[in-house]
C-alpha cells in the first residue's frame, strides 16, 4: 500500500521505530522503511553488526547516518545475525534508492518469530502509526 | 512560527524544518545533490530569515567604527565586508556582513538567531550618537545564488550587468520599479551573489516569488541542509556552533577581522589583554578516514587524552569523508597532526587541517578558470 508519498509493502512487518522485517524461509531480512529513508535523506554511512551476533527484539543493532543526522537501528526480532549487506559499505545510498530491496541491512535467523511477530505492525497499522507520528512532528514545528 | 516571503514555494517543494523561529526548507531533492550542484554548477538559497538592519544618520561612520572591530569609515561605498559584534569581554555576540552604501549609510546582515539580540545591542549602544537603527527583515527578501555558474544564472534571470562587480562589492539595482542590492558574497566557498530585494517582503511577496521562480529555472533550489554542509566544507564558522559570547576572535581564527591598531571599539581592551596571553585553543578542521563526526564529539591524542572538541560535523558529499570544524589545543593545531575522534563507543583516526576541506585549485571561488 501507499501512505502519502511513502511505499509500504504489504508483505512485510514494521516496527514503530521504522524498521521492516521480511520472512523468507527460515530467515528474515531487515531494513529501514521508505519513511525513515526519506526522512533521513542521503544515507552516507551504515554501521552493521557482525555475522553471528545475537540480538534481542528492539535492541540497537547499528546506526544509519545521513549528512544531517545519525539514527539508531532496532532489531525487529530476536535472533542471530546470519548476514549483512556488504554493498552498503560502498553504496550506502542504496538505502535511499531501494529501501525494501537492494537497501536491506541485515539478515537474521529469528529465535522466537511466532510470538515476537505480534509486537510488529502490518502495513495498515504502520500507516496509522505514521499518520500520528507526522501529525506530532508538524505540531512541534 | 515565521515565514519568509518565499514560503509558498518551499511548502510545496521541500521538506520543511524549523530554524531560528522560521519555517525553512531543509532540502528539496537531497542534500548531497544540492551540495554538488553548488560546487559544480549553481544553486539558489532563500536566506530571507537572516536579519537585515539599516544604520544611517550623520554619526553612522563614527558609531560603526566604535561598534565593530573592523574599519568602517575607511571602507569605500559599494563595499560588503565581514565583521563581528563583540561584547566588552571580547567575546563574539554575532558575525555579520556590512554593506556600505555611502558615508553614514549602512546595511547590516546578521544571523537569524541573533536578529533581535543584535537590534537591541546596536540600538542600546547608538543612544549617544545621531544614528537611526531600523530592522527591515520582514519587509525584504534575500536570495543567495552560489556556484561557478552563478553569474550566468543571475544575469539571465534579472538581466543585470555583473561584469564590473568584484568579490566583496555590491551594487544597487532597480528592476521593474523594485529596489535591489546585489552583493558578490556568500557562505558556500564558491563564487556567487546575495541579492536583497528591499521592497518585496512577507506582506508583498509577489516580486520576490517571481524572482525566485525565474532563478529556479536556471539554478537548483537548495535548502538549509546543503547550506550547512557547504559552509562546513568551506570552513566557515556558524554562530552558536563555532562562535559564541565566550569565544574570542583570535581563538576563532578570525584575527584578520580585528584591526587592533584602531584606537577604540567595543571589546578592544579585553582583546588587548587576551592578546598578551598565550592562546590555549584555536579553531581548526579535522578529516576522518571513516565515520561521521558530530557536534560535541571529543578529539583525542594518541594517548587517549582529550585535546579538542567538534563544533560542527558532517559527511562531505564532495570529498566523501567525515569532516568537522573543531577547537583544538594549540599543541595539536598544526595541519596534518594525527588525532582521533571519539565516535560514540569507538574512535576514528583523523587528521588536522586548516579548512577549506577541498582542493582550492579545483573548487571554490579561487579555482582556476576553465
Amino acid at each position: 500500500m501507499k501512505f502519502r508519498e511513502y511505499n509500504l509493502p504489504d508483505d512485510i512487518l514494521y516496527t514503530k521505530e521504522h524498521e521492516w522485517a521480511r520472512m523468507s524461509g527460515k530467515r528474515v531480512k531487515v531494513g529501514i522503511t521508505d519513511y525513515a529513508a526519506k526522512t533521513l535523506n542521503d544515507v552516507v554511512y551504515v554501521s552493521l553488526p557482525k555475522s553471528g551476533q545475537k540480538l534481542r527484539q528492539m535492541e540497537v543493532l547499528g546506526t544509519v547516518e545521513s549528512i544531517k543526522a545519525v539514527s539508531e537501528l532496532y532489531s525487529p526480532l530476536s535472533g542471530t545475525v546470519t548476514g549483512v549487506n556488504d554493498d552498503l559499505a560502498m553504496k550506502p545510498e542504496l538505502v535511499n534508492q531501494s529501501p525494501y530491496e537492494q537497501g536491506w541491512i541485515i539478515e537474521v535467523e529469528p529465535s522466537n518469530y511466532d510470538s515476537e511477530k505480534r509486537n510488529l505492525l502490518d502495513a495498515k497499522a504502520y500507516s496509522l502509526h505514521l499518520e500520528v507520528t507526522i501529525k506530532k512532528l508538524s505540531q512541534h514545528t | 512560527m515565521k515565514e519568509t516571503p518565499l514560503y509558498q514555494y518551499h511548502r510545496e517543494k521541500s521538506r520543511i524544518t524549523e530554524f531560528a523561529g522560521f519555517e525553512m526548507p531543509l532540502w528539496y531533492t537531497s542534500i548531497s545533490e544540492e551540495h554538488l550542484a553548488v560546487r559544480n554548477r549553481v544553486g539558489i538559497f532563500d536566506i530571507s530569515h537572516m536579519g537585515r538592519i539599516l544604520l544611517n544618520g550623520p554619526d553612522s561612520d563614527e558609531f560603526l567604527d566604535h561598534l565593530i572591530p573592523t574599519r568602517a569609515a575607511l571602507q569605500p561605498p559599494g563595499k560588503s565586508f565581514y565583521t563581528l559584534l563583540l561584547n566588552e569581554r571580547g567575546g563574539i555576540e554575532d558575525d555579520l556582513i556590512v554593506l556600505k552604501n555611502a558615508a553614514n549609510d549602512y546595511l547590516l546582515v546578521v544571523n537569524a538567531v541573533n536578529t533581535s539580540k543584535d537590534l537591541e545591542h546596536v540600538t542600546r549602544r547608538a543612544k549617544e550618537y545621531r544614528v537611526g537603527v531600523s530592522g527591515i527583515t520582514s519587509q525584504s527578501t534575500m536570495i543567495a545564488i552560489q556556484g561557478p555558474e552563478a553569474k550566468r544564472a543571475l544575469k539571465e534571470a534579472v538581466s543585470v550587468n555583473l561584469e564590473e562587480l568584484k568579490r566583496f562589492r555590491f551594487l544597487p539595482y532597480t528592476t521593474s520599479g523594485h529596489r535591489c542590492l546585489i552583493s558578490r558574497t556568500g557562505y558556500t566557498g564558491e563564487d556567487g551573489f546575495e541579492m536583497i530585494i528591499l521592497d518585496s517582503g512577507v506582506e508583498t511577496p509577489h516580486f520576490a516569488l517571481k524572482t525566485w521562480n525565474d532563478l529556479a529555472g536556471r539554478a537548483m533550489p537548495c535548502g538549509l541542509g546543503a547550506r550547512d554542509s557547504l559552509r562546513i566544507e568551506a570552513g566557515y564558522p556558524l554562530y552558536g556552533q563555532e562562535l559564541d559570547e565566550n569565544t574570542n576572535p583570535f581563538e576563532a581564527d578570525l584575527s584578520w577581522v580585528v584591526a587592533m591598531d584602531k584606537p577604540d571599539f567595543v571589546g578592544r581592551s579585553a582583546l588587548e589583554e587576551i592578546s598578551r596571553q598565550k592562546e590555549s585553543r584555536i579553531r581548526r578542521g579535522v578529516v576522518l578516514s571513516e565515520k561521521v563526526p558530530r557536534p560535541g564529539f571529543e578529539i583525542l591524542n594518541g594517548s587517549g587524552e582529550q585535546v579538542g572538541r567538534v563544533t560542527s560535523g558532517t559527511f562531505s558529499p564532495l570529498i566523501r569523508r567525515g569532516i568537522a570544524l573543531c577547537y583544538l589545543a594549540i599543541d595539536y593545531s598544526e595541519p596534518r597532526t594525527p588525532v582521533e575522534v571519539k565516535v560514540r563507543d569507538s574512535t576514528a583516526p583523523a587528521e588536522v587541517t586548516r579548512p577549506p576541506f577541498y582542493d582550492e585549485s579545483r573548487y571554490g571561488w579561487k579555482r582556476e578558470r576553465e
